[in-house]
């Protein structure tokens, strides 16, 4: 489930620590735990914990960091201290690891498995619960998973499982896409315990949830670049709802992308990847934007160094005016002046009047630009872009 | 013929005094569809785009009984309630323009739709459009676009994306064919209405010969076409386009959890174009790649 894909990146991951916050809340027992950032003295927070067996646990947006050395554990301050700075100067499969989370390590009798998400084909949300739990979770045989539908206007589950129904609450009162506790630890003293904690949250529910204040992330578990950050805003504020122009992922090639529509830039992303470019970003504007954001957007992709070319691509679209749009990107060129080959195929409403535009600007800064309407699909003019990079 | 609209279509427009709802009753007027009534709580009694506005959904249906479709063009923290009503009122069809409604609420409308048998189609769907019959919603364009891209035809259209509807349906017109009906289903994760659920319908169709779908990663929506075909619900050809292979480039780290893995077993990318191709679904590499596919159908 990758839910930035063809629109708006929807899904907010918690590390587990937050997780852990917000399940406690719901009454969801946790382990005892200390938070460790970079800065702080890990032996006095040991101290401060009190607990001779500690785990230490990377804090990272991804898991398998049990099987990356995310996960250690310490029975003194010294080794405690020494398990923190190894984890902080990991690098678990190119996450970032925000802190350390130093909790009591448990006595575990048996791993069970529970998590709430939706089933998208039943079109509700699912409970789905095993008693063999841990990190093989996806190997177990289906007839050893127990799912539960649930109606989303139900505010009890009529169930025995451990804390099922704290976490149906947590569920529904965050505006949760995915609650997971794995492993649900039944310790030898017979109680349940959660001991890794897994929330995304819909970030569409933003709004009745002022509680949200989580630090930065991107969806890749690395931190934002300045340019993300910089993007990230262009649709904050009372210009939220009017069209998108603040989604932006930093890649590593160097073709430039300014792609117009969710489902058309899926489709240009696959179609400059197949003719052998290498996209510097994944960008998108949609539901016609006004000007001022497209400039912002198209100015922080230009931003850039070590460009060597950009791809402006976007379907024939139903009403965002493509003069308007185009005069957003057009102020950014006038500023920029990009040497490298620029690519454009885009058509829709008042695009006669955008192209025009768009010329002016090209002979106006002698760009090296060429401009398509729906005469070419969309895909072809990517092999126009690396004619003209090649060149 | 076509599906889901047709020239007796009765539509009211919820938050019609709004811009989007305002932009959408007209080009919808444009294009022949009978919208007859809009919704506004406290404006009750004006007149938007030569259309009587009412104080509830219960209010227009009184004075105009023979609504069948609504169309909801309100913010999205109002889009739970403005649907709610609709279902309460008992309209048949419901467009949901609204993007960024929050899983809860849509999860909530398609619980509560489905006891009534009500079709929800969206959210974040910009609507439908058989030409030459008629339009839901902003599909096409301006008229003289809407014109250019769209005419009668044999194939049926289904897209994720609002933007790929049009642009799908211009290579389709570009090659000569014309279109049955266009859907833009929408891309929220939750459907209201589904590919199959759109299958059954060009099924019975005669208009329709043949159809395309602009799919995206996300769901198990295309199983369901499986199961269909091999139960023989869906007897036409299909070519299938799912975008979405670039996202190899980056870790696999953006899942969370397991949960959805285990939910959506075997639903991988690959797992999907394997089990439509094994059905006899036409794989689309690229997107103008399915009226390439599906032409010698038409």
């Amino acid at each position: 489930m990758v839910f930035f894909l063809g629109g708006i990146a929807t899904n907010m991951n918690l590390y587990e620590f937050e997780g852990k916050n917000i399940f406690s809340k719901f009454g969801i027992t946790v382990p005892k735990s200390v938070l460790l950032r970079r800065e702080d003295n890990v032996i006095e927070k040991y101290n401060q914990l009190g607990i001779a067996g500690v785990v230490l646990k990377a804090q990272v947006l991804s898991g398998k960091r049990g099987k990356n050395n995310g996960i250690l554990f310490a029975v003194s301050p010294a080794e405690a201290k020494q398990a923190a700075e190894k984890i902080f100067a990991s690098n678990i499969r190119g996450q970032y690891v925000s802190a350390v989370l130093m909790e009591e390590k448990l006595n575990i009798e048996a791993e069970h498995y529970l998590s709430i998400t939706y089933d998208t084909n039943k079109k509700q949300p699912v409970l789905v619960y095993s008693q063999d739990g841990g990190m093989d979770i996806e190997d177990v045989s289906e007839e050893k998973i127990k799912k539960q539908y649930l109606d989303i206007r139900q505010s009890e589950i009529n169930s025995d499982i451990p804390f099922a129904n704290e976490l149906w609450r947590c569920f529904l009162q965050s505006d949760a896409r995915v609650v997971e506790i794995n492993p649900l630890v039944k310790t030898v003293e017979g109680n349940f315990v959660a001991a890794d904690a897994k929330i995304a949250l819909d970030e569409d529910a933003f709004y009745r949830h002022k509680d949200w204040n989580f630090e930065p992330r991107t969806m890749l578990g690395r931190l934002p670049t300045e340019r993300e950050i910089e993007v990230k805003k262009i649709d904050e504020g009372e210009n939220y709802y009017r069209g998108t122009a603040g989604k932006y992922i930093e890649m590593d090639g160097d073709v430039a992308v300014l792609f117009s529509g969710g489902g058309a830039s899926i489709a240009n992303m696959d179609a400059l990847i197949q003719v052998g470019l290498k996209p510097d970003n994944y960008t998108e504007y949609s539901g016609n934007p006004p000007r001022e954001k497209v400039y912002q957007l198209a100015k922080i992709v230009l931003s850039k160094p070590g460009l060597r070319g950009l791809w402006i691509a976007g379907g024939t679209a139903n009403f965002t005016d493509i003069a308007a749009t185009f005069s957003g990107i057009i102020d950014a060129l006038d500023e920029v002046k990009p040497s490298y080959p620029i690519v454009i195929r885009r058509a829709g409403p008042n695009e006669v009047e955008g192209k025009r535009l768009m010329e002016e600007c090209a002979k106006r800064n002698n760009l090296n630009l060429k401009i398509f309407g729906k005469e070419i699909a969309m895909g072809e003019t990517a092999a126009v872009l690396v004619d003209m990079i090649n060149k | 013929m076509s599906i889901l609209i047709n020239k007796n279509t009765k539509v009211l427009v919820q938050g019609i005094t709004g811009k989007e709802g305002q932009k959408a009753a007209a080009a919808m007027r444009e294009y022949g569809t009978q919208v007859i009534a809009g919704v506004r709580p406290g404006k009750g009694g004006e007149i938007v785009e030569g259309v009587p506005v009412y104080n509830s959904v219960k209010e227009a249906m009184s004075a105009h009984p023979d609504i069948s479709t609504t169309t909801i063009y309100v913010p999205p923290f109002a889009a739970k309630e403005a649907i709610l009503e609709a279902i309460e009122n008992n309209i048949a069809i419901i467009n949901t323009i609204v993007e960024r409604i929050p899983i809860q609420d849509t999860a909530y409308c398609l619980a509560a739709a489905k006891e009534k048998n009500i079709r929800l189609i969206g959210p974040s769907s910009l609507g439908y459009i058989s030409p030459g019959e008629g339009r839901i919603g902003v599909v096409g364009g301006p008229l003289s676009l809407a014109n250019e891209v769209f005419q009668p035809g044999s194939i049926g259209v289904i897209s994720r994306s609002g933007g790929m509807t049009n642009e799908l349906s211009w290579q389709i017109r570009k090659a000569g064919l014309g279109q049955s009906t266009a859907v833009h289903v929408g891309g929220d994760l939750l459907m209201g209405t589904t590919y199959a659920d759109l299958l059954k319908l060009f099924e019975k169709d005669e208009q329709t010969k043949a159809v395309v779908i602009f799919g995206e990663h996300g769901g198990g929506y295309e199983f369901e076409i499986v199961d269909m075909i091999k139960n023989k619900e869906w007897t036409k050809p299909l070519a299938v386009y799912i975008g979405g292979k670039f996202a190899n480039l980056f870790p696999e780290g953006m899942n969370i959890g397991h949960a959805g893995a285990i939910v959506g077993k075997g639903q991988s990318a690959e797992e999907k174009k394997a089990a439509l191709k094994s059905v006899g679904v036409l794989i689309a590499d690229t997107y103008e790649d399915l009226v390439t596919k599906i032409k010698p159908f038409a």
